[in-house]
């Protein structure tokens, strides 16, 4: 046995003589904890740890085949998101233990926090004493063992799973319920509690998921074919768009769920134009290699950056609202642009890691499809705090999606109306944040960039927070982006617009003179290279498209994305629908939109004096409404804008 | 946005100073807060004198002592005798014999001046920095006394100042003070009641609004316990905070228990903090029989027990 002294060396010194003790087979005790966060984060090896004393947050989170043993007490968030191996703990757990364990065997031999395996989808979290309130909130499958007193409100809104309560049980949470015990169930408990060599109680009651608030009940009713840009509706008050939404509640009773943008005009990039006049940036043919577009984003604080060929990423989408296919058009796509790829909520395909070049692996609340061994082979993380188009909400993905080789990738059993939470559990302050990062930089070794995507809300506070908590890059995202679903009234009343966005977010980081110490990706309703340059202007270090890169890759606007019966293949999980898309010919259109981006890009810069892309600035800039020169400050000049917006489009 | 850390020893201070325990403390979790670091001490009372600091702007051009003579003319003119006076970093630390209304003092140095605490065995040290950086200014190190709370705070909503840091004085309130962890949502409906019977306010902070809350409870007779309990119902919002006045030392958690609290007590002590690593500073290297508080409760300890 190898000992760490923890009063001689850093968690993280630490942690890497851990991981490499692990590759060697070797077990080890680690000294003098004195309850430090992150011991034995990142280990992937099977082998024996032993940690004399207490332990801080995430002891042994994010991984796989460790046995470790904690003689006394650890914080919140033990063995979070673990896969196989287990954690003893011989003394008081904090709050949320088993956090999104997808697989490992957690035993409290004292008592347990709130939250206990708060998203868990497999494996055993076991307590021998007392659960706080809301043990197994949200979980997806696994069990809980508690052999003393539930706590209130225990399996509240849990979706698969058991929970077994040795003593009593306080209340049910929502949509939880008894029910009655098999003998090989009973069985199986007590040959866990043996082989941990816990004593047996009597007997136990047993909670699982009553199933009430799974699925609505009537579905969502598909759409008449109303285009988009039909159903934006434009000017007219009483416009196909309102027509459609009152005939759709009279059916359903309730409020609409679809995908897509907002559908009502708010001030926008479209709002500015370019101070001088481009009718000829487009003459040259050849612009692209004359200016220079390589930009290195997630490098600032010492990370290995993602390197794009310009600065345009594709922005997050799941591989769940999307289809697989479609995920894969799309990673191949931009690794032929040389830009990166976003998994978005819902995990890492291998086809997906293998095209895409360069790839953004998303953690979310729900941590569906989030695992160490992915992280690992990611080009940079990003924690997912919330979407422009629905901020501060969390997500459903109705049950016609969620099939057989989904819920395998994400964890949770197929055919539910998936719910994915809202809030992290482990993320309730900026300061719980700034412990969640340094996790993830533990897990990776620090050599991969950790970003954080916002939708846009109280960004004055938000950018601060996330510049502060050491973050290398911001996904910023306004209230003109889409979603694949969400409450049409949230999508089209909710939310700070991009605009307002940007300006805000740099106005911030000035405040605190920190605008060296982050860097700002814009998202949310950019069309194309002409909103690309003016976000540059306005200070974005990159952008990030969605929906257009959808509609590059064969998306027909139709608006039936929430329906799961997608007739191009995009926003479908049925293999008869998805068959449809061919991911080759689409990553060659996506490709060939992109390209038409970096055109545009390249010859709008030129066309404003610059052979570099970092030279672009707000001088450049001018407001065409008095509503977008009040929230930008740019000077209001309307004459500008015919030539400003009109030419440069018509000429590549 | 923050940590927060307190201690009560029951008899004096022993292995370490109390300042020094809450420096260790507040080390062990400024990744929660690294803009500022606060400390509210408490010395044994030295009879009827007041002990009243304030901040004076280093910016300030020349002497200070134009600022400073504002100060000792006010309290003059209040009909307070001065004692000791000192410069100490960018406070203005001044022990005072008064024997008139405190609130109404405290209320007309408000007016003239940025004060930081009064009290008579309280006082407030706070800056921006890390706590080793607050204490090479004030040497908050040698300080001996009873108990003390201490805060390391992430500066979100307002500026990195140091009259924004924590802990808070309860306004008008001698020896009251407080560390706050959370957000109280019910902030303006609180405040107003409470300015509406004629209290004022010096900051918009939540912090400010639980020690005034408190002290106001404290003042009509109520117990340290019994106000910890109506504050749990009466506040809405994310809290773990501690409270402490000249012989008592409290907490009080939200019944969400979104904000972490963990605490450890012993013969020689009482410790609490935000995360179990700030009071393993107290004991390197010995694994602790810690209890984590339970949701919507509350508990004081008092130096008589």
């Amino acid at each position: 046995m190898v000992s760490i002294d923890l009063a001689e060396l850093s968690v993280r010194d630490a942690n890497a003589q851990l991981r490499t003790l692990g590759e060697a087979g070797e077990a080890v005790e680690i000294l003098n904890p004195d309850a430090r966060h992150h011991i034995g984060v990142g280990l992937t090896a099977p082998i024996n740890v032993n940690v004399q004393g207490s332990a801080g947050y995430f002891c042994a989170g994010l991984t796989d085949q460790a046995r470790f043993h904690v003689s006394h007490n650890v914080g919140w968030g033990v063995g979070d998101n673990m896969y196989s191996g287990s954690v003893v703990v011989g003394g008081n757990a904090g709050a949320i233990p088993g956090v999104a364990i997808r697989g490992a065997e957690i035993v409290i031999k004292g008592n347990m926090g709130s939250r206990a395996g708060q998203v868990m989808k497999a494996g055993t979290l076991c307590c021998a004493g007392n659960a706080n309130f809301m043990a197994g909130y949200m979980m997806y499958g696994g069990r809980i063992i508690i052999l003393g007193d539930s706590g209130e409100r225990v399996g509240e809104d849990m979706s698969s799973g058991e929970i077994f309560v040795a003593g009593n049980v306080q209340d049910l949470g929502s949509d939880a319920m008894l029910t009655d015990i098999d003998s090989k169930e009973l069985q199986s408990v007590y040959e866990f509690l043996d082989r941990y060599g816990i004593k047996a109680p009597k007997g136990f009651s047993k909670i699982v998921n009553a199933g009430k608030k799974l699925r609505y009940g009537t579905p969502e009713t598909p759409m008449r074919s109303i285009p988009f840009n039909t159903f934006s509706g434009d000017s007219a008050y009483w416009n196909p768009k309102v027509q459609e939404d009152i005939t759709v509640k009279a059916q359903s009773g309730r409020y609409r769920i679809r995908g897509y943008g907002g559908a009502r005009p708010l001030p926008h990039l479209s709002d500015i134009g370019f101070r001088k006049d481009l009718t000829q940036a487009g003459a040259d043919r050849d612009v692209v290699s004359t200016v220079q577009m390589a930009t290195e984003i997630g490098g600032i604080n010492g990370a290995r950056p993602l390197k794009l060929s310009m600065p345009v990423m594709i922005a997050p989408m799941s591989y769940g609202a999307l289809s697989r296919s479609t995920k894969y058009a799309i990673a191949m796509g931009s690794a032929m642009s040389g830009i990166a790829e976003n998994t978005g909520e819902g995990g890492m395909s291998d086809a997906q890691r293998d095209a895409a070049g360069q790839l953004i692996f998303q953690c979310l609340g729900g941590r569906l499809g989030w695992n160490i061994h992915d992280m690992r082979r990611a080009d940079a993380l990003e924690i997912y705090i919330s979407q422009g188009a629905k901020p501060g909400l969390g997500g459903q993905l109705m049950a016609k999606k969620v099939t057989p080789e989904l819920a395998e990738i994400r964890g949770i059993p197929s055919g539910i109306d998936l719910r994915s939470p809202s809030r992290h559990p482990d993320i309730l302050g900026a300061d719980d944040l700034v412990i969640k990062v340094e996790e993830f930089r533990e897990a990776t070794g620090y050599e991969v960039p950790v970003s954080v995507k916002l939708g846009a809300g109280r960004i004055r506070d938000d950018i601060k927070i996330a510049t502060k908590d050491g973050f290398d890059f911001v996904e910023l995202d306004g209230m003109q982006g889409s979603t694949g679903a969400g409450s049409a009234e949230v999508i089209d009343n909710v939310g700070i617009p991009t605009l307002p966005a940007i300006i805000e977010a740099i106005e911030a980081l000035e405040e605190i003179d920190a605008r060296d110490k982050i860097q700002l990706v814009l998202m949310g309703g950019l069309r194309d290279g002409v909103d690309a340059v003016k976000a540059l202007c306005l200070g974005a270090d990159a952008v990030a498209f969605g929906t257009s890169v959808i509609v590059a890759g064969g998306c027909i606007s139709c608006m039936q994305c929430h329906i799961g019966q997608c007739v191009t293949g995009i926003a479908t999980q049925d293999p008869e629908h998805e068959k449809r898309y061919q991911p080759e010919v689409e990553a060659s259109n996506i490709h060939r939109f992109l390209e038409s981006v970096r055109w545009q890009i390249a010859a709008i810069t030129r066309g404003l004096g610059y052979d570099d892309v970092t030279s672009l600035n707000r001088d450049d800039l001018v407001a065409l409404t008095p509503e977008a020169a009040d929230i930008t400050g740019l000077p209001y000049e309307p004459p500008m804008a015919d030539t400003a917006q009109g030419q440069v489009g018509v000429t590549s | 946005m923050c940590g927060i850390a307190g201690v009560m020893y029951r008899g004096s201070d022993k292995a370490f100073s109390t300042g020094e325990a809450l420096i260790r403390m507040l080390d062990g979790c400024q990744h929660r807060g690294p803009d500022s670091t606060g400390f509210a001490l408490y010395a044994p009372e030295t009879s009827g004198r007041l002990k009243l600091r304030f901040f004076i702007d280093p910016e300030s051009d020349a002497d200070d002592d134009v600022a400073i003579d504002a100060i000792r003319q006010r309290l003059v003119d209040l009909g307070a005798a001065i004692e000791e006076e000192a410069r100490a970093g960018d406070n203005y630390r001044v022990t005072i014999l008064y024997d008139g209304d405190v609130q109404k003092l405290s209320y007309e140095m408000e007016h003239a001046a940025k004060v930081i605490s009064i009290g008579t065995s309280l006082e407030i040290v706070k800056d921006v920095g890390s706590a080793h950086d607050v204490d090479d200014r004030y040497h908050v190190n040698q300080f001996h006394g009873t108990h003390g709370l201490g805060h390391v705070r992430l500066a979100t909503e307002s500026d990195v100042k140091p009259e924004a840091s924590h802990p808070f004085w309860a306004t008008g309130f001698a020896d009251v003070a407080i560390v706050h962890n959370g957000q109280i949502t019910n902030y303006w409906k609180m405040r107003r009641r409470l300015e509406q019977r004629g209290f004022e306010f010096t900051t918009d902070n939540d912090s400010e609004l639980i020690a005034v809350y408190l002290a106001d409870k404290l003042a009509q007779g109520v117990k340290l316990q019994d106000a910890l309990s109506t504050s749990i119902d009466d506040l809405d919002g994310t809290f773990s905070f501690l409270v402490s006045t000249g012989d008592e030392i409290g907490y009080a958690k939200d019944r969400l228990a979104a904000k972490p609290m963990i605490m450890y007590e012993d013969d020689d002590l009482v410790a609490i903090a935000s995360e179990e690593v700030s009071l393993n500073r107290l004991f390197p290297g010995k694994a602790l029989n810690t209890r984590e508080p339970a949701p919507g409760t509350y508990a004081t300890w008092s130096r008589s027990i």
